[in-house]
């Protein structure tokens, strides 16, 4: 089968909503506004169509392999998560197998989670040991991945010790996620983030801890999961119960060389609603309220809902993160939503959200989804959770860790099996991305568009 | 649970046997399962996401309940008597001598005390002649709280002190200690504050308990050369009774009343009293309560309900609890947790 390619764009620049710019309300913030959401950065980028196949077609999930999984730098865990000599954490994509592995250096080191013997996996799980040693005949490797032990030595004359260290893969550490990357000839970690270390410099990752890991299968096309979560154009029909407090359709969209940005303010209403809603009525659309009960919350009357939410964040902040009254409204209300090619998406400021969306082994019609909190402390650092799995029809508010954000998790996951069943029946050829509130998404099949052509 | 869509104006509400109801703006009116299927009525289809969303499965139950009903849902208490109105204070009437606290020329440390009950300490131990040194995690309200107790005649020593970092606030006393040139009072007044989840315990640990455990160990070789040495740890009511929310702070504030008690034993033949102060709820402007009226008045009306004294207390009046019991005045007293709650809390304190 011949992959088609992508649809050229007119144009990369086009109408914006009408709605207030997000530039325009940061000006209204109580504290001095920094630099970084003062960026702006529309590129050029030429897909507006991608075809149908990309989502559905296993030789096109086996070209993903071949092109993007085996060359683009990718997330594997958190540093937090090995923090000791000898603690491994087992990396999974598509089918293959990475281990990650702490010396007694301190270094981090990526092997194939291969016995060269004769291929078993060295570990089924993360853990703690002293070598890595096959369960099969007891080959056994260093943590630096030197060969340490041959059972019958004598046996083989021709296995050279040298010859036979554990082929090892190249990493890369920022904001306290090990990124690994399966191609040796891959360009560098550092210029492949290129400037994202910047843009989190008031938020540094490195500095939290991971508090709920939840990890659910999902009957969709990794794509189409993770595409769901990179745009704010799907609130009007996903999330109608937040609109009175929610700039979704004028939200900003960037994108950079590998990474792109959405920001998505909350507590001012959306374009899409044909009246104005007062401040409580916006709070309590995201607090959500029922019409009948007594609101919880209530905005005082020297306040915008805004002000009023920052300020109870930074209450709530403040034994963990001292330096949070300098931090603006905007930290601490919108959505600063990145995604880091191909599949990693850090939030800024203090959501503390992370997404990470991959393939279910080689089937291009499941995927996993999982969602990380990454939260501040003060003191010694707590110990990362583990990850709690959530199967296809276990639904998002068994992971109650994850607080009220799991019922607006069903809603957006409720749409992708229904998403993944339409593209089997689909007669036309091509899906169809917004000009600009779906940058990211362009942004993303233009670098997949690159990665693949290679 | 009843909502408008904002699009279409229709209202959803929720039924008894978990489907729901839509009445669109025409006044068409549909059953519908939460998954969008339609059960029966004139009104065929709804918007599935609403109806996921209000009637689909509600979050599992874990250890830590939400605070949005607790509070507001209790029933109102007893009616709460104006006892503000007939005054029955003993201060002043009848008394011929004022009582002598012996605090004047005192050395005196407070830990966090540029805002609230912390401040308020500061204060009143400097308006009763103490020296005093006070740490903060910001330098500009230790700037403004130097220039205040320094007004009321007190020589002040202050620092930028986390007091979750256990070296820096060792480090503080001993030169808080050798600033004011000794030592006869410390005050572990220190708080991460309240928060659900378990991300809020350590920060506790390390402030509450910690901020307490070292800082007495670093002020004792100073408050046993006083000839009244005394140590008062800030706890709360929240240790003593359910208030609604299960949370860290309350249990570490609890931990402090323990230790207390401990250390009262172990310090005593060094001549150094340990007491617990337990505030219960205390407004002031810039405080949790102000923010907890404004935002979340059913809360705040259920608290001041369980207040017997028909009010919420004042920093001041928790500071003259705190000064008492760390006066000389206070000899007999050690090992004791006094309530400062206005009738707050219900149990009777044997």
């Amino acid at each position: 089968m011949s992959i088609e390619p992508p649809l050229p764009s007119p144009s990369g620049q086009g109408p914006r909503s009408s709605g207030i710019s997000y530039q325009k309300l940061l000006d209204s913030d109580t504290r001095p506004v920094p630099e970084v959401l003062r960026l702006e950065s529309a590129r050029e980028l030429p897909i507006v169509r991608v075809p149908l196949a990309r989502y559905t077609s296993t030789e096109f999930h086996d070209l993903e392999v071949e092109k993007v999984w085996k060359k683009a730098w990718q997330f594997a865990c958190r540093e937090e998560e090995i923090p000791q000599a000898g603690d491994h954490s087992l990396y999974e994509i598509a089918e293959m197998q990475v281990l990650i592995v702490r010396g007694e250096d301190r270094a981090i080191r990526a092997f194939p989670n291969t016995c060269l013997h004769r291929g078993r996996a060295l570990k089924e799980r993360d853990g703690r040991s002293e070598d890595l040693r096959c369960p099969f005949h007891g080959w056994t490797w260093n943590l630096d991945g030197s060969l340490k032990e041959v059972p019958c030595r004598w046996d083989f004359p021709h296995v050279e010790r040298d010859e036979y260290s554990l082929p090892e893969f190249r990493t890369g550490t920022w904001g306290g996620f090990v990124f690994i990357n399966l191609d040796p000839e891959c360009e560098s970690f550092e210029s492949y983030i290129g400037e994202l270390p910047d843009h989190f410099q008031r938020w540094p990752l490195e500095d939290r801890y991971k508090e709920a890991h939840v990890a659910r299968r999902l009957r969709c096309n990794w794509k189409v999961a993770q595409e769901a979560f990179m745009e704010a154009y799907h609130v009007v029909a996903t999330h109608p119960q937040i609109l009175a407090g929610i700039g979704d359709s004028n939200s900003q969209y960037d994108a950079w060389d590998n990474f792109s940005r959405a920001i998505t303010a909350n507590m001012t209403p959306s374009p899409h609603i044909d009246y104005v809603p007062d401040e409580q009525e916006m709070l309590q659309s995201i607090v959500t309220t029922s019409l009948d009960a007594e609101p919880f919350f209530r905005v005082p009357e020297n306040m915008t809902a805004r002000q009023l939410m920052a300020q109870m964040a930074r209450m709530q902040l403040q034994a963990a993160a001292p330096s949070v009254t300098s931090l603006t409204d905007a930290e601490l209300n919108d959505s600063f939503y990145y995604t880091l090619f191909p599949n990693f998406h850090p939030w800024g400021a203090y959501n503390r959200i992370t997404y990470r969306f991959r393939p279910y082994g080689n089937d291009p019609h499941c995927s996993i989804m999982e969602v990380i909190y990454l939260s501040p402390f003060r003191g010694r650092r707590p110990p990362p959770c583990d990850v709690h799995w959530l199967d296809f029809d276990e639904p998002w508010t068994e992971a109650p860790e994850l607080g009220p954000l799991c019922k607006v998790f069903a809603q957006d996951t409720f749409n992708l099996p229904k998403v993944q069943r339409g593209l089997k029946s689909a007669q036309h050829s091509h899906a169809t991305f917004a000009n600009y509130q779906e940058t990211k998404i362009r942004h993303f099949h233009t670098l997949l568009e690159k990665y693949i052509a290679a | 649970m009843k909502l408008r869509h904002p699009r279409t104006g229709a209202l959803y509400t929720t039924r008894d046997d978990g489907s729901v109801e839509v009445e669109d703006r025409l006044g068409r009116r549909g059953v519908f399962h939460h998954d969008g299927a339609w059960l029966r009525g004139e009104l065929r289809e709804a918007d599935p996401h609403l109806l996921g969303f209000i009637a689909g499965p509600s979050i599992a139950r874990r250890g830590q309940s939400e605070p949005a009903t607790s509070a507001a849902d209790r029933p109102r208490g007893v009616s709460v008597p104006d006892l503000t109105a007939n005054s029955h204070s003993s201060t002043g009437e009848g008394s011929n001598t004022e009582m002598d606290l012996g605090l004047n020329g005192r050395k005196a440390l407070v830990t966090a005390a540029t805002r609230g009950i912390g401040l308020a300490i500061a204060q009143s131990l400097a308006d009763q002649g103490c020296d005093v040194a006070l740490c903060a995690r910001g330098a500009e309200g230790l700037e403004t709280t130097q220039k205040d107790l320094e007004a009321r005649g007190a020589n002040v020593f202050t620092q930028v002190v986390d007091v979750a970092d256990g070296d820096r606030l060792k480090h503080f006393v001993s030169e808080a200690a050798e600033h004011l040139g000794g030592l006869d009072i410390f005050v572990s007044n220190a708080s991460a504050g309240g928060g659900p989840g378990e991300s809020a315990w350590q920060p506790s640990f390390d402030v509450d308990v910690m901020g307490a455990v070292r800082g007495i160990g670093a002020a004792t070789p100073r408050l046993a050369a006083s000839d009244a040495g005394a140590i008062v740890l800030i706890s709360s009511t929240a240790a003593l009774e359910y208030l609604g929310i299960p949370q860290a702070y309350n249990s570490m504030k609890a931990a402090l009343i323990s230790h207390a008690s401990d250390m009262s034993q172990a310090l005593a033949p060094q001549g150094i009293r340990v007491n617990v102060v337990s505030p219960g709820p205390i407004y002031f402007e810039g405080g949790n309560w102000e923010m907890i009226k404004q935002a979340m008045p059913a809360m705040y009306e259920g608290a001041l309900a369980q207040c017997a004294i028909g009010r919420m207390g004042t920093p001041e009046e928790v500071a003259r609890a705190v000064v008492f019991l760390a006066s000389p005045a206070a000899s007999l007293i050690t090992g004791a947790n006094l309530v400062v709650d206005g009738g707050f809390t219900k149990r009777a304190a044997f």
